[in-house]
């Protein structure tokens, strides 16, 4: 018990002990590949953070260090590293420093950043997006937004950005402003554009947009331009294949110019600022709008000439119709006049014909006549001599008498009675006589 | 034409106007054609330009 007392140190001895051996051992600065995380700057301009390294598998986190950036040097270090990168030294970006190993007696390990190679950085982000890139397309996302069709009529606009962003303002003044008086709707889902919580901020915002994405056409993703900002955020995996998968397209404007991030190859339509993201969706809709004005210019254009060539038409028609009808009733006129010109010479003939036939029935029927006549008067003539010669005049010469008794001829003998007078006419007078008597 | 999309009305727009422009319409189906077609841009423009007051409140309204 004693012995382990005398033996023992204390915690100062043993820190100092182990600072030794570090500086003993580790005299020089060492190039290092690590994780950032947890970047902080104190009031001073000393940078704290943590150097991390995880599985690139699993991201389970195999080591882990406490690293400081003395003021002087951070400033320097971290406008190199954002000139050279285009983003600014934060966490989650894997960097290549040279570190001396300190060990201080109050607190701890801590690696010292002495120097960065932001090419490796570059290189490490590229090597990541190519990574992500790879991913969403082995799973068969990566052009999923790019697919969608974006509507003709796309005006109703969920938009991402912070609500105090000046590209925000921007984006809705540009929209409302432009000049064929095209009607816009948005509906800003706020989110945080900028760091760590970006990431999970951007998909919440997403996923209310999708709760409601039957009230929209588009998603705009929009942040303000200006100084360079951080973009690794816009390389994650999570938050692009949640932009992929959308079902509604996505027009990203995250004011960068000098790179591409994942957000910008997934998302339906990329744009620089907030700015041309409006212009776009003008774009879209003003050529709709203006194919719409064409469409009825050439409405009207057709159907006046087309009336005016139906018109045209109707005239020639209706000259046509009158030569037709004129010509028509030319030849029925003159094919008339022929038919009564035959008509009367026929008729003249007809009637020579006839004052013909007339003439020789007349003198056919004066001979005719002549004849019965000439035939009736010897007829006549016969006829009188033989009257003559049967008249009871010739008759009584010859020697016949008629008899009356009262008044009435008698024809037979038997009819007188003895005493009867009667009277007996001659062919010269006539006498008075008494029957007698009869004689057989 | 309540029920029309913009995207319908426009389409059917333009058979009209190809219909029209193919100069295969008689007289009395050029007229007919024409007052559908005066329908829709009207139909189609105000979905352009005119403010829908209700969809506005719609959004507003979201949380």
């Amino acid at each position: 018990m004693i012995s382990t007392q005398q033996s023992s140190v204390s915690l100062s001895e043993l820190n100092r002990l182990v600072r030794d051996v570090i500086r003993k051992n580790f005299p020089d600065t060492y190039w290092v590949r690590a994780e950032t995380s947890d970047v902080r700057q104190n009031r001073n301009g000393h940078c704290y953070l943590e150097f991390i390294e995880k599985d690139p598998v699993t991201q389970v986190i195999l080591a882990r260090a406490r690293g400081t950036i003395w003021a002087n040097t951070f400033q320097m270090l971290s406008t190199y590293f954002e000139g050279e990168t285009g983003q600014p030294f934060t966490s989650g970006l894997k960097v290549l420093v040279r570190v001396s190993v300190e060990f201080h007696e109050i607190y701890g390990f801590s690696l010292n950043v002495v120097d960065i190679d932001p090419t490796f950085t570059v290189g490490e982000m590229a090597k990541n997006r190519l990574l992500v890139l790879k991913r969403l397309e082995e799973e068969g996302v990566l052009t999923l937004n790019k697919e969608l069709p974006l509507p003709e009529l796309c005006n109703r606009i969920a938009v991402i950005s912070s609500p105090t962003a000046a590209g925000y303002e921007d984006f809705c003044d540009q929209l409302a402003k432009n000049p064929y008086g095209l009607v816009f709707y948005t509906k800003l889902f706020p989110a945080i554009m900028q760091g760590e919580k970006s990431e999970p901020s951007i998909i919440a915002a997403l996923e209310k947009i999708h709760a409601y994405r039957h009230l929209f056409d588009a998603v705009a993703i929009i942040r303000g331009g200006g100084a360079t900002s951080e973009l690794n955020c816009f390389d994650s995996y999570l938050l692009a294949t949640h932009c992929a998968q959308f079902p509604l397209p996505i027009v990203v404007g995250i004011g960068h110019e000098r790179d591409v991030t994942v957000l910008d190859i997934v998302a339906h339509t990329r744009a620089k600022t907030p700015t041309a993201v409006a212009e776009f969706f003008i774009g879209h809709l003003a050529k709709s709008f203006t194919e719409l004005v064409d469409l009825e210019k050439r409405l009207v254009t057709e159907s006046r000439e087309y009336l005016q060539q139906e018109k045209f038409k109707l005239s020639i028609l209706s000259k046509e119709v009158y030569h037709l009808s004129t010509g028509f009733i030319r030849d029925q006129l003159a094919s008339i006049r022929e038919t009564a010109f035959q008509l009367k010479h026929l008729t003249n003939r007809m009637i020579q014909y006839l004052q013909q036939e007339e003439k020789q029935c007349n003198l056919r029927f004066v001979h005719a006549v002549k004849q019965r006549l000439q035939n009736e008067a010897h007829d006549l003539l016969v006829n009188e001599q033989y009257i003559r010669m049967v008249s009871p005049q010739n008759i009584l010469k010859r020697g016949y008498t008629l008899t009356w008794k009262a008044g009435k001829i008698v024809t037979s003998a038997a009819k007188l009675q003895p005493d009867d007078v009667i009277e007996t006419l001659f062919w010269d007078g006539k006498i008075e006589s008494q029957v007698k008597k009869s004689k057989e | 034409m309540e029920k029309l999309t913009y995207s319908e009305a426009k389409k059917e727009l333009e058979a009209i106007v190809a219909a029209i422009e193919s100069g295969e319409l008689d007289v009395d189906a050029l007229t007919e054609k024409v007052k559908r077609a005066s329908e829709l841009i009207a139909f189609c423009k105000e979905k352009l330009t005119k403010t829908d007051e209700e969809l506005q409140k719609i959004l507003d309204e979201i949380d």
